[in-house]
């Protein structure tokens, strides 16, 4: 009968990772003004290809300042796990949560006795606080991470290389495996509890090189060609189109995927003296690696943007990954387990088989507004599991600013935020306090990023 | 197979999860044995100075992997019985028995519980405590474990061609065992 609990073990630890998809904005100014997308903010310019002929105007370069790290340090967790204040859980949201940020308040870590109840037919488990981590639903987190590489640019043309990491990830509890960990009902007899899981990960280094340049422009009704210093499309009223195209060659590295299924089916009894719970386990797994199985994949794919600016008014559109995918010779293997024999088998069932993968598309889509010196802008961030919505707001006041926002995360949560910044000449200092939930214990925390400017 | 997932499921609760926390496995050991054994009768012959009366032996599968990954904290058992005697006159102890593996017989254990008991003729004698044991928690942290109960009595007080006689009923048999993740 203890066979039927085991299955649990991947939730606690599909948990730990289930946030770590979402990212923590590190950019105060952008942060304060809920995370939002504009072509003037550096930490935002790979969101969309044409932001990178836009002038900067007042464009800035960030500097975060790990603030977290001060507090980490003052105050770190037990890593001893031979210490009895151990706690897996606050390092697995150490991981999730880098300390970069000040965390002004947070959930308590998931800390508790787990208490099980064992009768001949009666098995109850409560997780107390572990239950907070189960999922309501089926647990899934998947990103797309291009990672910073090596580039230069010539006028509209530019080249990079850098690598990039996709995974993604499917955890699917079965209503009754749900009940029982989260809820702590009590397992029944002839019930089959099981999970699903689906999972996939490659990584490849991609060999871009493109074009961002003005396609269109028009100078605001009754000016002439703007002057030097004056050539911001974002507040000199004119009306401009910037575009921007980057085919890319990918060069596989790794590949990787799993299709699982298990589950426990419970007999008559669920413990005495028999042995009643059949056991199913039944995987496919395929992999490619460079120098391995399989060797390197090879591929293509690309990144497009434009963005239109008319009166002041910004609309861009970035879509990154278009198309984009990956040839592969993968090996493949079924794994399965005979409850009869009471061990697994695996079979390998094509070697050197072709196969494609792809590489999700994530687009972005941004409006802003500026009046002035206050800009208000909104974005849509459509990634591989989620879609995120981010607004926001930004006003000078001389040298001071005042900024608020609000996210809808990838859990679909809303999340508030605020900050303000100064400016003296050319650097500044921004402060934001946000709300997030990127902690496993899915529920609002209030960090603090800050960063200096460079206008 | 059977045993390393339950182990890595406890393993990742305990061993890895939760510091100072604790596992507390309550087990109705009741539920486990046989209505037979659960209520039986004995009879003992009078006019002896040491009798016992074997009422349960069973052996029953419990939660795998525990005792791989915890240590044993505290143990508690919760015992109640009541004894309807018809005949003779005795006394003596109830007697608990676990032993954490089913090749032993758990009568050639130290008895966990042991409740003294009287008996006369047409009584309800309800009898029952609460002991700590690390040995019962060793047994219910196994795989498997043989429990058994025993009424050991002296019915010199029974003439010799009598018996002491009458029903036993098992009304409470509840532990409690707190664990702790094996550092």
């Amino acid at each position: 009968m203890g066979v039927l609990i085991a299955f649990a073990a991947p939730i606690l630890w599909g948990g730990v990772s289930v946030r770590s998809a979402l990212s923590q904005t590190l950019d105060a100014r952008r942060l304060g003004m809920g995370g939002v997308v504009t072509s003037d903010m550096a930490a935002a310019r790979g969101a969309n290809l044409a932001f990178r002929a836009v002038p900067r105007g007042r464009a800035h370069g960030s500097i975060p300042l790990p603030l977290g790290l001060i507090q980490f340090a003052s105050d770190p967790p037990e890593f001893n796990p031979d210490s009895s204040d151990f706690n897996v859980f606050e390092i697995a949201d150490l991981i999730t949560n880098p300390p970069l940020t000040l965390s002004l308040s947070r959930p308590d870590p998931v800390s508790s006795d787990i208490s099980i109840y064992v009768a001949r037919d009666s098995l109850s488990i409560d997780l107390e606080d572990l239950r907070r981590i189960v999922p309501e639903s089926s647990m899934r987190n998947g990103s797309v991470t291009h990672l910073p590489g090596l580039g230069f640019g010539f006028r509209r043309a530019f080249a990079q290389v850098a690598p990039l990491v996709h995974t993604q990830n499917e955890l699917e509890l079965d209503d009754a495996l749900r009940a029982a960990l989260r809820d702590a009902e009590p397992f029944t007899t002839r019930t089959r509890y099981g999970l699903a899981d689906v999972g996939v990960a490659q990584g490849a280094v991609a060999f871009q090189a493109g074009f961002a340049f003005r396609a269109l422009h028009a100078p605001a009704p009754g000016k002439g060609e703007e002057d030097e210093g004056d050539e911001d499309p974002r507040r000199n009223g004119s009306t401009a189109l910037y575009v921007g195209a980057g085919p890319k060659y990918l060069y596989g590295v790794a590949y990787g995927d799993v299709r699982a299924v298990a589950g426990a089916t419970t007999g008559d009894t669920l413990l005495g003296s028999g042995d009643p719970v059949a056991l199913d386990v039944a995987a496919r797994t395929r992999h490619a690696v460079a120098g391995g199985d399989g060797g390197s994949g090879h591929g293509k794919g690309a990144d497009v943007g434009a963005v239109l600016y008319c009166s002041n008014f910004e609309f861009g559109i970035g879509v990154n990954d278009l198309s984009s995918e990956i040839s592969w010779k993968i090996t493949e293997r079924r794994h399965v387990y005979s409850d009869s024999l009471n061990e697994f088998t695996t079979t390998e069932t094509a070697i050197d088989r072709e196969f494609t993968s792809r590489i999700p598309v994530t687009t972005t889509i941004n409006v802003a507004k500026r009046f002035g010196d206050t800009t208000v802008a909104a974005d849509l961030v459509d990634g591989p599991l989620s879609t995120a919505v981010h607004l926001g707001a930004e006003t000078w006041m001389g040298r001071l600013a005042v900024r608020a926002g609000t996210y809808r995360d990838a859990n679909d949560q809303w999340q508030l935020t605020g900050g303000g910044g100064i400016r003296f000449g050319g650097i500044g200092l921004d402060l934001a306090v946000a709300s997030h939930q990127r902690y496993l214990e899915d529920k609002r925390a209030v960090e603090m990023a800050a960063s200096l400017t460079l206008y | 197979m059977r045993r390393v997932l339950p182990t890595l499921f406890v393993l990742a609760l305990l061993a890895t999860g939760c510091g100072d926390r604790s596992l507390i496995l309550t087990v109705n050991v009741l539920s486990f044995l046989d209505p037979a054994q659960v209520s039986a009768g004995y009879s003992a012959p009078g006019g002896l100075p040491a009798v016992t009366v074997d009422m349960v032996d069973q052996t029953v599968n419990l939660l795998q992997g525990v005792d791989d990954v915890t240590d044993i904290s505290s143990a508690t058992l919760d015992i109640a019985a009541t004894l309807d005697n018809q005949t003779g006159t005795a006394t003596g102890t109830l007697l608990f028995y676990a032993v954490p593996s089913d090749t032993l017989s758990p009568f050639a254990s130290v008895p966990i519980a042991s409740i003294p008991i009287s008996l006369t003729p047409g009584t309800l004698t309800n009898v029952s405590t609460r002991v700590s044991s690390v040995a019962l928690a060793e047994a219910l942290v196994s795989d498997r474990a043989r429990i058994g109960i025993r009424i050991s009595l002296d019915t010199s007080a029974t003439p010799l061609l009598q018996s002491v006689q009458g029903t036993e009923l098992l009304t409470q048999l509840l532990a409690t065992v707190v664990t702790k993740k094996k550092i």
